[in-house]
């Protein structure tokens, strides 16, 4: 990946002269000057696109190289065709969709009657996940329908989503659930 | 859009209607202030005076639910004024097509209506034809069963006055706004419409859309620069999805979901209709090619002509049956399922009557539920008023990392395909939905494996090797999509060998030589790279921000489809300053003789219908390509519920008639019986007309955006939106809470009283409208207090595509 | 470098980008807020909120209009909250921006009386005594980027350069709006580094979108001398100034 930056500022250092002396005689000087650096100075920097409306705006995480190897500041992309470095109130607190200590981090499972969550590991879920699936579909698959033409679909299981992942995980869910036989396939589009 | 957003800046006139593009598409507005520094005019139509209204040069209120009256107004006041343009609809559009002896309108029903059923037998609005099938035409329009004369005919009846009546718009407004826009006809103007759920979730859903596109077509806007059609898709990747089609209905690339109907491959791949008009490209044709090639990808080598490529392994859906979302949830709250998953949504907030998707719930054994944050869905069991110890589903909540901790692309709303990198890695023990998929699917198919169990050649013939180094890698899906070749194949005499990638769509076979996940896609990742990454600033000769190598574009990398329409028979373009494409092949003695066209990648690179001596081209195909007859459709005969948009009431309303004609709602919205789905139109005890939105700071229900510190400080609390006017008839002020209330729930809200929104005079009487955001639910914030304005919506639908009504429907609104 | 943020109401929509970058790029918190019947949110500037859009809905010859105001710290050519601090180690003007900049050490200063030397009512408090406002991403000006605020707008009403380019840009904005709205104007551009473009009289937007002597109480004799040449509760300053 290649990145253009493209500075908005050609920095001169002149200071303007009309700065320096008020009409009242009074001395208004700058009295000092502190150079700043920039804290995204050596971040790790990707682009990205937005992920709330469709318009597509451009973006550049900066990611510490440092620590804990987390989002320092995310930007709008001035390189980006649409949005030219520009966002929204959403597209410009995106770092917080990021760095949110309300997000989840670990699979949980909530088992029947119960009033609470409880953590359990990837391998955990998605092994009991697999079972209820097959037991399911197994069970209410149907190889013809009313009228006793084929139909080879599984009616005891629906899914709806998603607009929230990217093509190439649309593409693949959406293989896994047709092999598996679901028709009740909708998502976000039709609502 | 069969445009894009920078184009938004070529516009002379534009409308925002049935959207709010400043507020949920907000950076559009660089484009839209961009076209207003050059003279555009902005003009912007909702119940509500907006932040896009703050802008517009032109507001317009209008009553939720009335857009057919006030777009019908337009196409009379367009027909009557003769400004659309003549030989655009003439020689691109149907309205040159005879209509069959068999139509008719009457009373607000087209022929054809069984009352029993709710339905039409639409083959009584089908076109005369002649001996080979082709439409019978007359160019002239002057036939009086002609498209063009029974569209005048049918919106004689929509006059200004009437249009203000049912809409509650100023007759003053109307007047102002049909003039603005339809001074685009002329050659070289353009208009454009940015539309969005405001113009979807209605019961006339469709015909509102297509009222647009019939307007469009008279002014000669659809093809051209800064003109289209434009629906705003309100999220990231939603065009995306739904190109690959996470939805019953369609498969990827918009081919026809296998169903009963075709019981068979050889059935499937003959369901096209094939035109003998030699001038007609009738692009569907090729669905065979992109059929076999979706199966090739599905099932890899497994897949094999002598197997009909494994056409019998895929569910068919029975015919004439809806699987869509309002009837998903309808069979779930009947208990139809045992077993659900919520991938990236939360339908305990966004579905239409969200209370019923909630108590649905509780019939399912399990539900996987993944997403960034906690939500209403997967929370369900434990929501206000619910008791956990009453609720058997198991659930299994799995965390997803946000997008900037992956790697892939979306594609945005002018189809624009982009890839993004990864920052960060996935926070905590979170992980990309890629991984989650392959892994549980793997999971799935060992057991099979190992266990065997009903049915599993769908199972274990699925090609799926897209791990690398044993994680989900999306370039290996992003190359199956593009397609590839699958032997060496010699086509127009070069050779592409076996394992490279397919160039574009027209090099798929259905022979089983190709794969292609989505044929819309193939062009995307080719062996010149993957396309979508492109970064190029360079525009097209033509300088009117197409860009066309930054990122890529379906299809085929085309920026404004129907492009071939913003040229005249002979190739060139109406508008001279901001054209799109150019025919600029050599002529000799005023014919063509060699084929170029620069500018846009035109829609099929055919020679222009005309030579320059206007002779015709017997080598040139019509422009709409995707039509069957290639024009087109002012006239359309496949819609459920009628060829040409007609005013209905939505199904709740506050009138206790339809003045446009005695047929009251659209006659077939399908409506659904379950105890919850409760309507009261006309009802005293919900006299106010409500429609949902949302807010710049919040996104969809509000999961991503909720849990956010900023944006809840900006936006902390659902609210209802009323006039003065009303707050005074009902002792509310401003910034106090109220309760909202509707046939199916209620919520509290605090209430904004403003002068953005005003009464209606409807008919003579005043009708009082409000609006609430649907972003909020009880999960967060954590004071549980915000609730979803989905638990107010009705579960009622359009008739051809099934989305809800959610944007006009009647509550009653009391302090608390 | 002189530097001038120049602010043309006329395009704004309201999205809050600016607002919401600010926090960002400060890494400021959020405030707990209400809906207080209007969208506008924080209810005003704060410690920890440097910029805010306010929004007025007003009728103007009958018209409605709905008014957006990105407000902020103006950036004063001769700051009197400098001048009233006088410590250079509280309150200084950054010499390669032209930044007004507040340090930790405004906590030792009369933080009531810098406030109320404020025309635009601008600087704010902590609990401690330490007093905030806009910087002008002094950080990112010194490295070539533009303010947060000024990168993250999309409709072209956030503009940030060099003060003459500012200037010349603000008066061609204003030639044009001027077509469709005469009262229009431009705020102080004389006197200020932020200078906005509003179609309306500016009382419409905001109390103190214009200059303005707040209390004179507090008014040290150089603010004093200073304030003697502007008019009290001034309207808009037409350009040229």
């Amino acid at each position: 990946m290649e990145l253009t930056r493209r500075g908005f500022i050609k920095i001169s250092g002149a200071t303007a002269a009309g700065l320096a002396v008020s009409g009242l005689g009074v001395d208004l000087k700058p009295v000092k000057s502190h150079a700043q650096m920039l804290k995204t100075k050596y971040a790790k920097e990707t682009t990205t696109i937005c992920p709330y409306c469709a318009v597509g705006c451009g973006a550049i995480v900066h990611t510490s190289k440092r620590g804990d190897g987390r989002v320092m500041n995310i930007e709008g992309d001035p390189d980006h065709v649409i949005n030219r470095g520009s966002l929204c109130a959403k597209g410009a607190g995106l770092k917080q969709l990021v760095e949110n200590e309300n997000r989840l981090t670990v699979p949980m499972y909530r088992a029947p009657y119960s009033d609470k969550w409880q953590t359990v590991s990837w391998d955990w879920a998605l092994e009991k996940i697999a079972k209820r699936v097959k037991a399911t579909r197994d069970q209410t698959f149907s190889a013809q329908n009313a009228a006793g033409q084929q139909v080879n679909r599984c009616e005891g299981i629906a899914s709806v989503g998603s607009a929230a992942l990217d093509n190439e995980e649309c593409w693949l869910y959406q293989t896994l659930l047709r092999a598996l036989g679901l028709v009740y396939i909708e998502h976000q589009a039709r609502i | 859009m069969t445009n894009h957003w920078i184009d938004i800046k070529n516009s002379d006139c534009i409308l925002v209607m049935g959207s709010n593009a400043a507020e949920n598409h907000p950076i559009s507005f660089k484009y839209v202030n961009e076209a207003m520094a050059h003279g555009a005019t902005l003009i912007s139509v909702d119940p509500r005076f907006t932040r896009t209204s703050a802008r517009a040069d032109i507001y317009a209120p209008l009553r939720s639910g009335t857009d057919i009256a006030f777009l019908g107004g337009m196409i009379k006041y367009i027909l009557d004024n003769d400004l659309y343009h003549a030989e655009y609809v003439a020689d691109y559009t149907n309205a040159s097509f005879i209509v069959g002896k068999a139509y008719k309108f009457k009373n607000g029903l087209f022929a054809g209506y069984d009352a029993k059923k709710r339905k039409y037998d639409k083959s009584r609005w089908a076109f005369a034809k002649d001996g080979t099938g082709v439409p019978q035409m007359d160019r002239s329009l002057k036939h009086k069963r002609s498209v063009f004369q029974l569209m005048k005919k049918h919106y004689r009846r929509y006059n200004i006055k009437l249009v203000s009546q049912i809409t509650g718009t100023p007759e003053a407004d109307l007047r102002k706004i049909y003039k603005t826009y339809a001074a685009t006809g002329k050659r070289g103007k353009a208009a454009t419409i940015m539309y969005a759920m405001g113009w979807t979730q209605h019961t006339t859903g469709v015909q509102n859309i297509r009222a647009m596109a019939i307007i469009q077509l008279l002014l000669g806007n659809m093809g051209v620069a800064g003109g289209g059609v434009n629906a705003l898709r309100g999220e990231s990747n939603v065009q995306g999805s739904t190109d690959h089609c996470l939805l019953w209905h369609i498969w990827p690339g918009y081919l026809a979901t296998p169903s009963t109907k075709w019981p068979k491959l050889q059935d499937y791949l003959k369901r096209r209709p094939q035109s003998k008009d030699p001038l007609s490209a009738n692009w569907w044709q090729n669905e065979p090619k992109y059929m076999v090639s979706i199966l090739k990808s599905l099932f890899g080598d497994n897949a094999s002509a002598a197997n009909d490529f494994g056409y019998d392994w895929v569910p068919k859906v029975d015919a004439g049956t809806h699987y869509s979302w309002l009837d998903l949830f309808d069979e779930m709250y009947k208990g139809t399922f045992k077993g659900f998953f919520a991938w990236g949504q939360n339908p305990a907030c966004s579905g239409a009557n969200a209370g019923k998707n909630r108590k649905a719930f509780e019939k399912l054994d399990w539900m996987v539920n993944v997403n960034l944050f906690g939500n209403e869905t997967g929370s369900f069991w434990k929501a206000p008023g619910v008791d956990p110890a009453k609720i058997k589903t198991e659930v299994f909540m799995l965390p997803a990392a946000v997008s900037v901790e992956k790697e892939g692309s979306i594609t945005n709303s002018g189809r624009w395909m982009q890839w993004r990198y990864q920052g960060p890695k996935p926070m905590g023990d979170s992980r990309p939905d890629g991984d989650i998929i392959m892994e549980l699917g793997h999971k799935i198919i060992e057991l099979y494996k190992k266990e065997g169990g009903t049915f599993t050649q769908p199972l274990t013939n699925l090609k799926w090797d897209y791990l690398t180094a044993g994680q989900y890698d999306p370039h290996k899906v992003a190359k199956q999509i593009n397609g590839y070749f699958l032997k060496d194949v010699t086509l127009k005499g070069k050779t592409y060998r076996k394992g490279s990638l397919v160039p574009s769509f027209a090099f798929l076979q259905a022979d089983g030589s190709t794969s292609s996940g989505n044929w819309l896609y193939c062009n995307s990742y080719t062996e010149k790279g993957n396309m979508a990454a492109r970064r190029s600033h360079k525009d097209a000769v033509n300088g009117i921000g197409l860009y066309p190598q930054f990122a890529w574009c379906w299809p085929v990398n085309r920026r404004i489809i129907y492009n071939r329409a913003s040229v005249d028979v002979t190739g060139q373009p109406w508008d001279h300053k901001d054209w799109v494409i150019r025919f600029v092949g050599e002529a000799k003695a005023g014919k063509y003789v060699s084929k170029k066209w620069i500018g846009d990648v035109p829609d099929g690179g055919w020679y222009p219908l005309r030579n320059p001596d206007g002779s015709a081209r017997a080598d040139a195909k019509h422009p709409f390509i995707m039509r069957p007859h290639g024009h087109a459709q002012i006239f359309g005969p496949g819609r459920a519920d009628g060829p040409l948009p007609e005013h209905y009431e939505p199904l709740e309303c506050p009138v206790e008639r339809n003045f446009m004609n005695p047929q009251y709602i659209n006659p077939t919205a399908p409506v659904y019986k379950a105890d919850t789905d409760a309507f009261a139109t006309c009802d005293p005890r919900f006299p106010y007309v409500a429609t949902t939105y949302r807010v710049v700071e919040h996104w969809q229900t509000g999961v991503m955006t909720r849990p956010q510190s900023w944006l809840m400080e900006a936006q902390p609390q659902v609210f209802v939106e009323m006039s003065e006017q009303l707050a005074k008839l009902r002792g509310i002020k401003n910034g106090q809470r109220v309760k909202v209330s509707s046939a199916r729930g209620a919520l509290e809200a605090t209430a904004i009283v403003t002068k953005r929104l005003q009464p209606f005079r409807i008919s003579g009487t005043t009708v009082h409208q409000v609006g609430i955001p649907w972003h909020f639910g009880w999960r967060w914030p954590q004071s549980g207090a915000e609730e979803s304005a989905n638990l107010l919506t009705p579960a009622v639908g359009d008739p051809n595509t099934r989305i809800p009504e959610t944007k006009a429907f009647m509550v009653n609104v009391t302090r608390t | 470098m002189d530097t001038t943020i120049f602010i043309d109401t006329t395009l704004c929509t309201a999205c809050r980008g600016c607002q919401v970058a600010c926090k960002q790029w400060h890494d400021l918190p959020a405030e707990k807020t209400v809906n207080r019947g209007t969208y506008q949110n924080p209810a005003d500037l704060s410690f920890n909120t440097y910029k805010l859009v306010r929004m007025s809905e007003q009728m103007v010859d009958g018209k409605l209009h709905w008014l957006f105001f990105p407000d902020q710290c103006r950036h004063c050519l001769e700051p009197p909250c400098r001048d009233t601090a006088d410590d250079a180690r509280a309150i200084f003007t950054d010499d390669a921006t032209g930044a007004v900049i507040y340090t930790a050490n405004t906590r030792n200063l009369d933080a009531a009386e810098v406030i109320e030397s404020c025309p635009y009512d601008v600087p704010r408090r902590s609990a401690d005594g330490t007093l905030a406002k806009c910087d002008l991403c002094y950080d990112r000006v010194q490295n070539g980027l533009a303010p947060a605020c000024v990168k993250v707008c999309g409709t072209g009403a956030m503009n940030f350069g060099a003060r003459k380019d500012m200037l010349s840009l603000a008066e061609k904005r204003l030639k044009t709006v001027q077509a469709k709205f005469p009262n229009a104007a431009l705020l102080d551009p004389g006197d200020v580094r932020v200078i906005y473009l509003v179609a309306h009289d500016p009382g419409l937007y905001h109390k103190n979108a214009v200059a303005a002597v707040r209390s004179p109480v507090h008014m040290t004799r150089k603010m004093a001398l200073r304030q003697m040449l502007r008019p009290f509760n001034r309207k808009a300053v037409r350009f040229p100034v």
